[in-house]
């Protein structure tokens, strides 16, 4: 049994911590806060733009320059890694198909390639009814008699809508209380919009006026989530929905059917007797927290130990190792010894990319190569337009340690996640799964493969 | 207090907050919410907006004014900095922002009073069973509740009848030689005085594992009057507590079962009562809350590890203020290797007393309702019997679980085969 220190607790470093203990290492997870997964839709996206948009993303992974982190892994590693990710959170947070993109509506009434999705999300899965009704994913999931019926009428035969076939109808219910959820905003987008198969979506809005807590005139979507953990206060959510909610196929709610308590979206799609899909809205994110609360109680109950607040920032070597990591701890630095080290800090987002007054770019912990060093050139004029400064970062071996003009940086030194060059990944959308893939690369280099 | 003071000593400490380095770190604000999913107070009620708005966001308005009074309702659990991924200190610009205020506003006596944590145990030692008796009794804690503040049914120690000074004088000499040289031991207001039992816990296991322990005279901390808005006197109160510990030598290591206090030694003094003295940073390194100490040990290869089983299941509480120092949970890793020791995280972030803030009558619901799901968790899961690191924490735990809360140590003590 080796000591592994893993760095960082976004999706890259939960996935390497969880992956190494469940191989029977003993692993320290420290990080200073959380990463990303709470800011994030809840999903775990693999390809979602190349730079058109993706349905087949494992077929698509084959066409990506040799740059990016997925060229060097492969579509089979990256797709056994998600669904091993898939496996360890169950169907109850994650489900679909990583060959196969679902198109879900976000909080702006856009559609976003994902791979997986949460289930109380797939109903509103851009589709064409008829692949609704072949998959039946949804009515599957219904439980009532009743709901199932009301399933089957709405979904009706393929009609023509304005000359192209018709394609689902989105009845979007806002709650007056929170104001990140624009339903009229997000109906009149969505109703512009055509699904990737071709036909025309369709959708009406309509709200509902519900307090969650008394006295509280702006909730987050948290605290309304955290409401939805009593069982009471969900049905009357849901009653009220059902009486609002316009015609369509899919009822579309804010994302804040429960945060603890597993079975909200059921009780509550039980009660509206259709389809009910969960639009995530911005931070915090109900479904981000979901999977990463989920994610860490599953690293702790492996018996990781779990480290937070703390900045690492620096190490002491041994030869071409690393014999130990510095904590910036209260009350002076702290070594962690280790065996091998996974590091996975995240980009630029989470500091462990800077770039200083001379616009250097420099990663301070371990002072790794990078794939560029100036940031002068790499931000474009324009704000949508690509800006190769993101694809900065460290070039890796084939087992995902850090590489130079000098070669391995640090023989037990690896990387994961947002720290490797190569991808834009909030523009392709890669970045949970170049963060799943490549920390279980890190995790079953270090073990050797055991699994 | 005059007016007049009063305003000036709002000044001073608003001068202060300005030109705190740490007041600059909510530029590093990105707005991200992690903080605002953390707090343990703003999850259960809308009376406290919660910390990215009290903290970074509503600082920028506090230009010589105390604009938004929500401040109050932060507990200084530490937690927002402790997630905080860009560094923004949050806890102690509200920590600041509240003294500020308090002192426009003045402090109430009862704030005062809830502070003198030495007063209470040495005025209570010599007539414990009475004053047990006066804190048991429901008239005598509702006149407390009208009159000064403190909520019924809020957690108060247990008085002993012996301190801890007391026995070290009276107990005969250990008999086996040190062996692996001296340490100081900091036993805290608590250990001295209402829970001497962990602190004569912590110095035989000590002494077991060969550590000539020396235990200077020592006081409070000044951490329960810092978090009620009285720099003044916590500063004299720490000054004077880093001045003793240093007395039995200036490069020993100390040994600390009190888990918030060492917090306060080790960063909060600094951070938030803004004292930068040598003598504190001091002893801010050389300290090592015991559990963190032990694990050092382990992790050197120079922990016996040879322990008796314990065979019970232990819910285990690490709270915040522990956490806040950022060195992990070393009492869950170190129970774990006692074998049949089953230990059961509590994974909640606070227990909601955060000092003495769960005492207070208009906090008392908001705390009980934040230890709520800590209090489900030890009631499902104890063979009689839980644990945690800091003394207030686990009064609270035990007043409102009914479980019996411990230190660590004893069960440590328990598995050396020493009780
Ligand atoms: C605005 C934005 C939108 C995005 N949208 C998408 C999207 O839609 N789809 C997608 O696939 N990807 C997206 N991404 C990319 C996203 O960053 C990745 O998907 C993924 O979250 C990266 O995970 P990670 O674990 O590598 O890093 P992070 O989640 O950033 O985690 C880094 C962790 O390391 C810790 N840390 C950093 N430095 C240190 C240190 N020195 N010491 C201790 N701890 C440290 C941090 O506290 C944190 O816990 C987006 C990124 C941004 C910025
Ligand atoms: S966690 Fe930090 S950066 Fe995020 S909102 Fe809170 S203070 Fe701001
Ligand atoms: S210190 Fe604790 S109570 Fe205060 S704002 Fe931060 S998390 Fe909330």
């Amino acid at each position: 049994m080796s000591r592994v220190v893993v760095i960082g607790a976004g999706l890259a470093g939960l996935t390497a911590a969880l992956r190494l203990a469940r191989a029977g290492q003993s692993v320290t997870l420290a990080t200073k806060g959380p990463g990303g997964l709470q800011l994030s839709q809840g999903t775990i996206d693999i390809l979602g733009y190349s730079p058109e948009r993706v349905t087949r993303p494992l077929e698509a992974i084959a066409s990506l320059p040799d740059e990016h982190p997925y060229a060097s892994i492969g579509a089979d590693e990256v797709a056994a890694a998600v669904i091993w990710l898939g496996q360890q959170l169950g169907p109850e947070l994650l489900t679909g198909d990583p060959s196969t993109n679902l198109h879900l509506p976000t909080a702006v009434g856009a559609l976003r390639p994902t791979a997986l999705a949460q289930p109380s999300m797939v109903a509103g899965d851009a589709r064409s009814l008829s692949a609704h009704e072949q998959r039946g994913a949804a009515p599957r999931s219904l439980s009532a008699p009743e709901a199932r019926d009301a399933h089957a009428r709405s979904l009706s035969a393929p009609e023509e809508r304005g000359g192209v076939s018709k394609g689902l109808t989105y009845a979007v219910v806002g709650v007056r209380q929170l104001k990140d959820f624009p339903a009229d905003l997000i109906a009149g987008n969505l109703a512009r919009t055509t699904a990737p198969d071709g036909t025309r979506l369709a959708a009406n809005s309509a709200w509902i006026d519900l307090q969650a807590r008394p006295g509280e005139a702006d909730p987050s979507p948290l605290t309304y989530a955290r409401s939805m953990d009593d069982e009471a206060f969900a049905a009357t959510f849901a009653r009220a929905v059902a009486k609002a909610a316009g015609k369509g196929d899919v009822v579309a709610v804010p994302a804040v059917l429960g945060i603890r308590r597993r079975g909200v979206w059921q009780q509550v799609q039980d009660i509206v007797g259709r389809p009910v899909c969960e639009i995530p809205l911005p931070p915090p994110s109900v479904p981000g927290l979901r999977l990463y609360e989920a994610l860490l109680a599953l690293v702790r109950a492996a018996g990781v130990r779990f480290i937070q607040g703390s900045h690492v920032t620096g190490f002491t070597p041994d030869g071409g190792r690393v014999a130990s990591v510095t904590l910036a701890a209260a009350g002076g630095p702290r070594e962690l010894a280790a065996d091998a080290v996974v590091f996975a800090p995240g980009g630029f987002e989470s500091g462990a990319l800077s770039v200083d007054s001379y616009g250097t770019i420099s990663e301070p912990v371990f002072g790794l190569p990078l794939t560029a060093t100036d940031a002068g050139e790499l931000i474009t004029e324009k704000y949508w337009g690509p800006h190769p400064l993101f694809e900065v970062g460290v070039r890796v071996d084939d087992a995902g340690r850090p590489v130079g003009e000098r070669g391995v940086a640090h023989e037990n030194l690896y990387v994961a996640g947002g720290i490797i060059a190569g991808a834009e990944r909030w523009r392709d959308k890669s970045g949970d799964g170049v963060a799943v893939a490549t920390a279980i690369r890190a995790a079953d280099h270090i073990t050797g493969g055991a699994r | 207090m005059s007016q007049k003071s009063r305003d000036e000593r709002a000044q001073g400490l608003r001068d202060r907050l300005n030109t705190e380095l740490q007041r600059l770190s909510l530029d590093q604000c990105v707005k991200c919410t992690i903080c605002e999913t953390s707090c343990p107070v703003s999850a259960v009620t809308p009376l406290f907006p919660g910390p990215k708005f009290v903290g970074p966001q509503a600082e920028r308005f506090r230009d010589g004014e105390s604009v938004d009074h929500s401040v109050d309702y932060c507990s200084s659990c530490g937690t927002c900095t402790v997630v905080c991924p860009q560094g923004v200190n949050v806890a102690e610009i509200n920590s600041l922002a509240r003294a500020v205020m308090k002192a426009e506003d003045g402090v109430p006596v009862r704030d005062r009073m809830i502070t003198q944590t030495v007063l209470m145990g040495k005025a209570m030692t010599p007539v414990a069973p009475i004053a047990n008796a006066v804190l048991d009794n429901k008239l005598a804690r509702t006149v407390m509740e009208k009159v000064v503040g403190v909520h019924r049914g809020a957690p108060m120690p247990t008085a002993r009848t012996q301190s801890l000074h007391t026995w070290l004088k009276k107990r005969p000499k250990p008999t086996k030689a040190p062996t692996r040289g001296a340490l100081v031991y900091f036993h805290g207001c608590a250990g001295g005085y209402f829970e001497v039992d962990a602190a004569k816990k912590a110095i035989e296991v000590l002494e077991f594992l060969g550590y000539e322990v020396l235990v200077p005279k020592q006081g409070c901390c000044g951490l329960a009057e810092q978090s009620n808005g009285l720099f003044e006197q916590a500063s004299a109160s720490v000054r004077r507590l880093v001045d003793q510990l240093r007395k039995p030598g200036t490069d020993l290591t100390i040994i600390s079962t009190a888990g918030s206090c060492t917090g306060m030694l080790k960063h909060e003094a600094h951070e938030i009562l803004g004292i930068h003295d040598p003598e504190l940073l001091d002893v801010g390194t050389r300290i090592r809350e015991i559990s963190e100490f032990l694990m050092e040990l382990y992790e050197a290869g120079e922990l016996p590890t040879d322990f008796k089983p314990v065979n019970m299941r232990l819910p285990y509480h690490a709270p915040c203020q522990l956490k806040s120092q950022g060195m992990g949970t070393p009492a869950s890793d170190l129970l774990r290797m006692i074998p049949g020791l089953e230990v059961i995280d509590s994974n909640v972030t606070c227990c909601g007393i955060a000092g003495t803030y769960g005492l207070k009558k208009e906090k008392y619901e908001i705390a009980q309702a934040v230890g709520k799901p800590l209090f489900d968790m030890v009631k499902a899961n104890n063979d009689g019997l839980a644990a945690c690191d800091t003394e207030t924490c686990r009064w609270q735990i035990e007043n409102s679980s009914g479980v019996e809360t411990v230190h660590p140590i004893v069960l440590l003590h328990k598995a050396y085969g020493l009780s």
